[in-house]
């Protein structure tokens, strides 16, 4: 599978502000590639290095097979992005606007028709007249209006109505299933796992995770709930690996959450056991994106404890 | 250069353009038409009762207040003229760099497949444009409705005065235009170019009526802009084309190869 995006140790500072450091990211052709993080975590700023709108302090990246550089213009007729923060010229009307965008890219778009359909969106108004959703509505028909090869959507369905992020996401699954390649920054963890098949997750400007959805869902949190038939106490799922937070509900039923490879072993130990019911949840993305989180956290707390006993 | 971008800019631009452009072609007709009544002998006398210095506010000292090139500098092409085409272009060159950087407008069209070397040299394409415009607006009125008011110029003065006055303005919003294609922020333009215009126009009234600020003026390009001299001897100092031209090319470039190695976004 040839790369569509691909970073070697892509660097961006702010003078002396971190924007990303070191990124190694690989984006398969046809892949959908979920980027998460907190505000501020870098997401914008690699969006914006992959676009050549901001200048790499240091590394190399390549999208579509080319170089990126500051000057690259062939490249972006094949990619369709919708920014996070929307804006436009507001005295314009939405339709000079479309009109605007197809000039640069040899005529109107392919697909604008339908998707103005879709999204019910009406182009006669001026910009300044329009919702932050409408905004967000027009700069979606405008990074998808040509069909592009590769979609990079940084906060897609930013200020749009249930009922719109919905027919957003149809539209983004149709793409994909056509063969576009999806590169989907976001911090609403179920948009990322309603169609990513990949996904990274950064933090403060570091790549602390690159997985497929489901390998990294599988690894990561469990929720178990266990009814035993006789009484028990913690102490039952006490000291297993991988085994944390038991509690105590009532008499008979014990939850804890399973972290690692320990499915096996656990189900091994409660066969021993006389049981009512047993339920082993998955842990949604947002667990898992909470856990890369928790960990950071707690490994920084315990640093700034050995600092300080230093 | 893209031809769709040079489109939206003037689209974007055809309301400020206009409104400049009427008030160079009214403030033209107005001072063509007052001139039978200012340029005869009282006006004369009232001019020469002026001491040097009010004099030198307006314009060059050594030049007669009550010849035609002396009135159009003193009452127009001095100091109002240069007030109103600087507004002009300071706010094309601050609005259509730094001010899409700052707006966020700059993030959305090079998001598109124009690159960046065709946006900045469209965007000068359109400041050349506006020169021109402003330009045309200013002394073609002058040349058209001056017969009908006992003004003769020549051709040669009206193409001296065009190239002269364009190359002016072309230094100014060349200037700016560095300035914001080198900054974030939509203001700094607007304020450094206007007050390097201020401090220029300060040091020419200072070199008119103080020999010790004579030293200043090879800096100020504001020195070489005698349009009085040009309307009565129908001629002008050659290195004025060479200053103005000089200083349009280096700020052009600067501002070419700052815009190719900035972030934009």
């Amino acid at each position: 599978m040839s790369a569509v995006i691909e970073t070697k140790g892509m660097s961006k500072f702010y003078g002396k502000h971190r924007g990303v450091i070191d990124l190694d990211l690989s984006v398969g052709r046809g892949e959908t590639y979920g980027f998460l993080g907190p505000n501020g975590a870098g997401k914008t700023t690699t969006i914006r290095c992959l676009l050549s709108m901001l200048k790499m302090t240091h590394g190399e990246a390549r999208v579509l097979g080319e170089a990126v550089t500051l000057d690259g213009a062939a490249l972006r007729q094949r990619i369709g992005y919708i920014p996070g923060e929307v804006f436009m010229y507001e005295k314009e009307t939405g339709r000079w606007m479309l009109d605007y965008i197809s000039g640069f890219r040899g005529g109107k778009g392919a697909s604008e028709t339908e998707l103005i359909e879709r999204l019910e969106f009406d182009p006669s108004r001026k910009i300044r007249e329009l919702s932050k959703g409408n905004k967000q509505k027009l700069a979606l028909i405008i990074g998808l209006m040509h069909d592009p090869e590769l979609l990079i959507l940084d906060e897609p369905t930013s200020g749009l109505d249930p009922l719109n992020q919905d027919v957003v996401f149809d539209i983004i699954e149709e793409r994909v299933k056509e063969g576009a390649t999806l590169f989907l920054s976001s911090h609403i963890l179920s948009e990322v796992e309603r169609v990513c098949e990949r996904v990274g997750i950064i933090r403060e400007g570091r790549l602390v995770a690159d997985e497929n959805m489901h390998e990294l869902l599988a690894r990561r949190l469990r929720e178990l709930t266990v009814k035993f038939a006789d009484g028990v106490d913690a102490s039952t799922l006490g000291g297993m690996p991988s085994v944390e937070d038991v509690v105590s509900i009532d008499a008979n039923t014990l939850t804890a959450t399973v972290t690692g490879e320990a499915v096996d072993g656990l189900i091994k130990h409660l066969a021993a056991h006389s049981l009512t019911d047993v339920t082993l949840q998955h842990a949604s993305l947002e667990d898992v994106f909470m856990e890369f989180y928790r960990d950071d956290a707690h490994k920084d707390s315990a640093d700034s404890k050995g600092g300080d006993a230093s | 250069m893209s031809w769709n971008l040079f489109k939206g800019t003037m689209h974007q631009r055809r309301k400020p353009l206009f409104w400049f452009s009427f008030s160079l072609v009214a403030y033209s007709w107005m001072m063509v038409w007052f001139w039978p009544q200012m340029g005869g002998a009282e006006y004369a006398e009232l001019a020469e009762s002026m001491p040097p210095e009010m004099i030198a506010l307006f314009g060059d000292a050594e030049l007669s207040l009550a010849s035609l090139g002396g009135y159009f500098q003193t009452e127009y092409l001095g100091l109002m003229w240069m007030v109103i085409v600087a507004a002009a272009l300071i706010g094309y060159a601050a609005k259509m760099i730094a001010g899409e950087v700052n707006g966020g407008t700059m993030e959305l069209l090079l998001s598109q497949p124009l690159s960046r070397s065709k946006f900045i040299l469209t965007r000068m394409a359109g400041l050349v444009l506006q020169v021109l415009l402003l330009s045309a607006a200013t002394f073609v009125p002058i040349q058209i409705l001056g017969p009908g008011y006992d003004i003769e110029l020549t051709a040669k003065v009206f193409w001296l005065l065009f190239g002269l006055g364009s190359l002016l303005m072309l230094a100014i919003g060349s200037f700016a235009f560095m300035v914001s294609a080198l900054s974030r922020d939509g203001g700094r333009p607007t304020t450094l170019t206007s007050a390097v215009i201020a401090g220029m126009w300060i040091a020419s009234f200072l070199a008119d009526v103080s020999d010790f600020a004579d030293a200043l003026d090879p800096f100020n390009l504001l020195s070489y802009w005698e349009p009085g001299k040009v309307i009565n001897n129908g001629a002008l100092a050659t290195n004025a084309w060479w200053v103005y031209a000089g200083v349009s090319v280096v700020c052009l470039v600067i501002a070419y190869i700052g815009f190719m190695r900035r972030d934009v976004a």
